[in-house]
């Protein structure tokens, strides 16, 4: 809401700085967006007399001006190129230093700073200005010529009128009463204990009520409006406004177009009530009808638009058609034009949820329909009409027809309340007396009676007030005049405790061991778009009104935003990608899948890794080499167990997942929490990616519910020892096999199985490799002799022969 | 005649052992000072001739010498032994060292993590709800009603009539509710979506904290105490701050809370939009009609809730002036924190 100062403080004295008067409409939920001093952009610019005009000595186009802005000191030195300067001609002059608010010779108007230049050799002091320059009119041919009279070196602003200042308020959807200059005064007024005083509106002393014999209203549909008044002017002559209105609205942010119809938006931003004038010679019959629309029926609105209707529309009807779509716009039908003569005010009541669901259905927006959904006062309806109408009268030389037609069949009145003083304060944590509360609400316009109990009232709250609709409300005005900086800051209280529960815990840990452990945390997006989602998962979630296609569906897996990532990267020149995010994932929870929240809805919470390209960063000591599925393999293992989820097990499968190949799936206590493998190609190509990229992703809802308390075990008081056995096998044969086989035939005392050389070669003949382990063995009560580990190795080496149909290598 | 003895060998030491710089001149001192029959072990004996009351303050005089003695060569032999070595290796220990690859935690994470700790170091518990949730929790319970203009103030994404992305962590706030015991005192974070069209200063999901306290006897003071803590915690303890009315339908009465401006430390500037103020959270009592969705009676209980802007606030703690920047996943922007 735009609000004018000068306006303003037709109702309110207000002796304070704009800056107190901002800050005293903040601290009352009215926050003050900004305050726009409408003069301060022609700061700089003068009236000024040109004394002399002489042809430029370097240039034909150009001339040579003297010109006083002072009536001291010598006239400026100004070259000027307009074609319409001449001698004695009053002008607008901006000096050296100013900002001129557009660049007439620039394709974006920008503003510059006027600066003491030489033009072909002749220096200029300043700039004689059009009105396109200085944002004031349309016209760019040459300078702009004031009336003679115009006083030297008056300010320009000063000249204009222009003092005014704009404040821009932020009205929350809870406060329909301050969308007018009026009821913001009456809050002020409240808060600077001072009075709000309405404009003095004429009334006739006549009683006939003439306006019945020139029209008739007859509404169907008194749900949807509940009030209807028409008033009618006669004998108008519609034309441009007086300065002093077209000012106002222009400062309140309106444009303004012709007298009747600034009347009626003036009363709008004065009062907050919208109203509609008709051409009363375009309504067959004289005759207005309020009612539901007919299903598809059309209509044109003012702005040329044609709407078809669903036929729960209101609609304001003539004889014949319909003329207004009720508190939302009127039709181009019955518009003010320059032929009207008489004009039929329309000012009325609409239901709030009828006047939304109309605007929201038609897709129209506009002062009339934002202020009747929010709930405008029922009761300030014929005030606002009799203002109005006035108005239109006295801009147009026209007559008000005496009398009013009030539809009003079923009037709204004052709610009562009941608020008991200790509630205030016990809800506020405040110690205010009775007469504080008293005198805060009745300052506002609350009417207070005792109530039954002690220390209660019975509030009586204005129309103009709908938010007020319970106890709490009233408390809520009881701090908000009150001074919410007046209330207490407290920080003593009863000591609480909270133990982060087990699943903060453990994502705070994966994701700390991740940033330890060289990754980057992303965070992508969480739609993506159909086709795409449909390569990487299916039962997908899509939303019915998406801003685009590219984000239509819920993310079924972390993958395919976290390849969107890996593209961008390797086309921004990175080489090495070590990622990680945590983030929600999302599925139709159809068959044997289970809802997590809302029914027919799955979502995990997952952790997505990717690895790809280089392994190690570049250095001197190390080769460096691409990433491969044992770099991811070895990570996801060390993250479990850095998390401490010792007891954690890797599934060798190649069960085709949707996602990747050569997938290994992740098992912790015989659940299953996830896998890790190579993202298949046709992925790839999808994100134009042309490196390998290996994808782990892992359920934390389940990864969180194991326990991971670690005990202590006692261990071996005795020497280690350390042993390498090396074999040739085949090359079917896995090496995980082997290993497992080692540990059996080892049994406790074999502490460690690690393979630590790996190759092929002709030497070993076609089809087979060479594995070496290194083995770790001790007993937990003696040292071992080397008799007993020997023995222990040949059983090894035994077993590994005879399984695998081996090679004992070396010993 | 003992002093002296201790004052001589004392500056004798201090002459030679500095003058040492090879391994066998720093043996031969050893065996001269240090030995069984150095010079130091002579002072024990004449400590021998000396009258009993006089002993234990010689005692420790010697003592004090020979520990000082003794660290000296210590060091002298360590730092000897090392610059022996280095000059055998000849090694270039200007080569970069073997490093580690540096990982980071998102710049938003971050800045939940901080607010996190802040909470729970104050007693607040950590919980979650879904991100598709249905009408009642997201609107209605929280005193949305239907058709009312406030519904305008959060643009929805539709999976199905009733069925949105939350455009807000308030709904958790039905939730825990409804399904825990007071007292309550908990904070929300997630991931929250607005049918808003993208650009610098608005994506169409962002990350929100909420927070509610519920219990007897939670006064608006209590909030505003609370926010404060919270404020100075985060912001830094010097921070100026002023509170709003405002309006949000879940809470009644509602504040918002500014912050002076950071960058330009509340003289104007464009971050803050010329204001000097810093909007940074919302709050409130919660509304008698949403304790009453919930399962509670306002008259015998109340409570206070919260709720900010991860994203918002993270641009404006890092000085970035694009939010799309934090969902690119460029590394080059990433590696910065
Ligand atoms: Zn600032």
């Amino acid at each position: 809401m735009r609000i004018s100062y000068n306006w303003l403080r037709q109702y309110i004295d207000l002796n304070n700085s704009i800056e107190d008067v901002a800050q005293t409409l903040t601290s009352l939920g009215l926050e003050v967006e900004s305050i726009d001093h409408l003069g301060k952009k022609f700061e700089g610019f003068f009236v000024g007399e040109v004394l002399d005009s002489q042809r430029h000595p370097n240039a034909d186009r150009l001339k040579l001006c003297k010109v006083r802005v002072s009536n001291e000191g010598d006239p400026l030195q100004i070259v000027c190129g307009a074609p319409n300067v001449a001698v004695g001609q009053k002008v607008i002059v901006g000096v050296v230093g100013t900002t001129v608010p557009h660049n007439q010779h620039d394709p974006g108007a920008k503003p510059f700073v006027l600066s003491k230049v030489s033009i072909r050799g002749v220096e200029s002091y300043g700039m004689i200005c059009s009105e396109n320059e200085l944002g004031i009119g349309d016209d760019a041919s040459g300078i702009k010529v004031l009336e003679s009279g115009a006083q030297i070196g008056t300010p320009l602003a000063d000249y204009l009128g222009v003092n005014d200042i704009a404040l821009e308020i932020g009205i929350t959807p809870n406060r329909p009463d301050c969308l007018s200059h009026l009821g913001i005064a009456r809050d002020l007024a409240a808060a600077l204990n001072t009075k709000c005083i309405s404009p003095k509106v004429k009334r006739f002393d006549n009683p006939k009520n003439s306006v019945t014999e020139l029209a008739k209203v007859n509404v169907l549909n008194t749900a949807d409006c509940p009030r209807y008044t028409v008033r009618i002017i006669q004998n108008v002559e519609v034309k441009e406004s007086p300065e002093w209105m077209k000012r106002l609205l222009n400062a309140a942010g309106l444009r303004p177009i012709n007298n009747v119809v600034d009347a009626t938006n003036f009363v709008m931003l004065e009062y907050g009530q919208p109203l509609h004038a008709f051409d009363y010679d375009h309504l067959a019959q004289h005759t207005i009808v309020v009612k539901s629309a007919d299903k598809g029926e059309k209509f044109t609105s003012l702005d040329g638009k044609v709407h078809e209707l669903s036929g729960d529309e209101l609609m304001i009807c003539d004889g014949e058609k319909s003329v207004a779509i009720g508190g939302v716009m009127g039709g181009l039908n019955s518009e003010i034009s320059a032929k009207t003569s008489t004009v039929l005010l329309e000012a009325a009541y609409f239901s709030p949820v009828s006047v939304r669901k109309t605007a929201k259905r038609l897709g129209i927006s506009t002062d009339a329909s934002f202020r009747f959904e929010r709930g405008i006062d029922p009761n300030i309806t014929d005030e606002a009409s009799a203002r109005a109408a006035h108005l239109i009268a006295e801009l147009s030389g026209g007559t008000v027809v005496a009398g009013i037609i009030d539809h009003y069949p079923k009037k709204i009145s004052e709610k009562n309340i009941a608020l008991r003083a200790d509630r205030v304060n016990a809800i506020l944590g405040t110690s205010l007396t009775v007469q504080q509360i008293v005198k805060f609400l009745a300052s506002i316009g609350i009417n207070i009676t005792p109530g039954k109990e002690k220390n209660e009232f019975i509030c009586s709250i204005p129309t103009f007030r709908p938010d007020i609709d319970q106890e709490i409300d009233l408390v809520e005005e009881v701090a908000r005049l009150y001074g919410y900086d007046n209330i207490e800051n407290k920080t003593s209280g009863e000591v609480m405790f909270s133990a982060p529960e087990h699943f903060e815990q453990q994502v705070f840990s994966v994701r700390h061991w991740c940033e330890s452990n060289g990754l980057n945390e992303v965070l992508t997006n969480s739609l993506i778009d159909t086709p795409t989602a449909k390569i990487f998962g299916s039962d997908l979630v899509t939303v019915k009104n998406p801003l685009s296609v590219e984000l239509e569906t819920l993310r079924p897996t972390l993958l395919a935003t976290m390849l969107q990532t890996i593209a961008y990267n390797y086309n921004h020149g990175v080489s090495r990608l070590h990622l990680f995010e945590i983030g929600t994932v999302f599925s139709a929870a159809v068959g044997n899948i289970k809802s997590t929240y809302i029914e027919g809805y799955k979502e995990k919470n997952c952790i997505g890794i990717c690895l790809s390209g280089e392994s190690n960063l570049l250095s001197w000591h190390e080769k460096q080499r691409q990433v491969d599925l044992f770099d991811l393999k070895g990570l996801v293992l060390s993250l479990l167990r850095g998390i401490g989820l010792d007891n954690s097990d890797l599934i060798y499968y190649n069960a085709p997942t949707s996602l990747t190949e050569m997938t290994i799936g992740v098992e912790i206590n015989n659940t299953y929490i996830g896998f890790l493998g190579k993202v298949k190609p046709e992925s790839l190509k999808k994100f134009k990616i042309e490196h390998n990229v290996f994808f782990a992703e892992i359920d934390l809802d389940l990864l969180t519910k194991l326990q991971s308390a670690r005990s202590y075990k006692g261990f071996s008081k005795f020497p280690t020892v350390t042993r390498d056995v090396s074999f040739i096998v085949k090359k079917s044969v896995s090496v995980g096999e082997i290993e497992k086989v080692m540990k059996l035939a080892g049994g406790l005392q074999v502490t460690a199985v690690t393979l630590f050389d790996l190759f092929e070669g002709p030497a070993l003949g076609e089809g087979m490799k060479s594995v070496a382990f290194s083995l770790k063995i001790n007993s937990i009560e003696k040292t071992l002799t080397d008799a007993e580990i020997d023995s222990m190795i040949t059983v090894i080496v035994q077993s590994v022969t005879k399984t695998f149909e081996a090679t004992l290598r070396s010993i | 005649m003992l002093d002296q003895k201790i004052t001589e060998l004392q500056s004798e030491i201090d002459r030679i052992l500095p003058a040492i710089s090879t391994t066998d001149a720093l043996e031969k001192f050893r065996i001269e000072f240090l030995s069984r029959s150095g010079k130091l072990a002579s002072l024990y004996e004449a400590l021998k001739t000396v009258p009993g009351d006089q002993k234990p303050a010689y005692g420790q005089k010697i003592n004090t010498l020979k520990k000082s003695v003794e660290a000296q060569f210590e060091l002298l032999k360590e730092s000897l032994q090392s610059s022996f070595s280095e000059q055998k290796n000849d090694i270039d220990i200007t080569l970069p060292g073997r490093e580690r690859p540096r990982g980071t935690r998102h710049p938003i994470t971050q800045t939940l993590e901080h607010m996190k700790s802040i909470f729970v170091s104050m007693g607040f518990g950590i919980v979650y709800g879904p991100e598709i949730e249905d009408d009642y929790h997201n609107f209605e319970a929280l005193n949305f009603a239907p058709n009312h203009p406030a519904r305008d103030m959060q643009d929805t994404f539709f999976v199905k009539d009733d069925i949105v992305l939350r455009t807000h962590t308030t709904p958790v706030q039905v939730r825990v509710m409804k399904s825990r015991p007071l007292p309550l005192r908990v904070i929300m974070p997630g991931r929250v979506y607005r049918n808003e069209a993208v650009s610098a200063r608005s994506n169409y999901f962002f990350h929100q904290v909420d927070g509610l306290y519920v219990d007897k006897n939670v006064t608006f003071a209590d909030l505003k105490g609370t926010l404060v803590t919270f404020a100075k915690n985060f912001y830094g303890s010097d921070i100026k701050y002023r509170f709003r009315p405002s309006y949000f339908p879940f809470t009644e009465p509602s504040l918002e809370m500014d912050i002076t401006c950071f960058l330009c430390k509340g003289n104007g500037c464009r971050i803050c939009k010329q204001s000097g103020w810093l909007e940074v959270l919302g709050a409130g009592m919660v509304h008698p009609n949403v304790l009453r969705n919930c399962g509670h009676d306002p008259e015998k209980v109340s409570g206070y809730a919260f709720g900010m802007g991860v994203d918002r606030i993270s641009l404006l703690r890092y000085g970035i002036d694009d939010i799309r920047i934090f969902f690119e996943n460029d590394l080059r922007f990433l590696n910065q924190f």
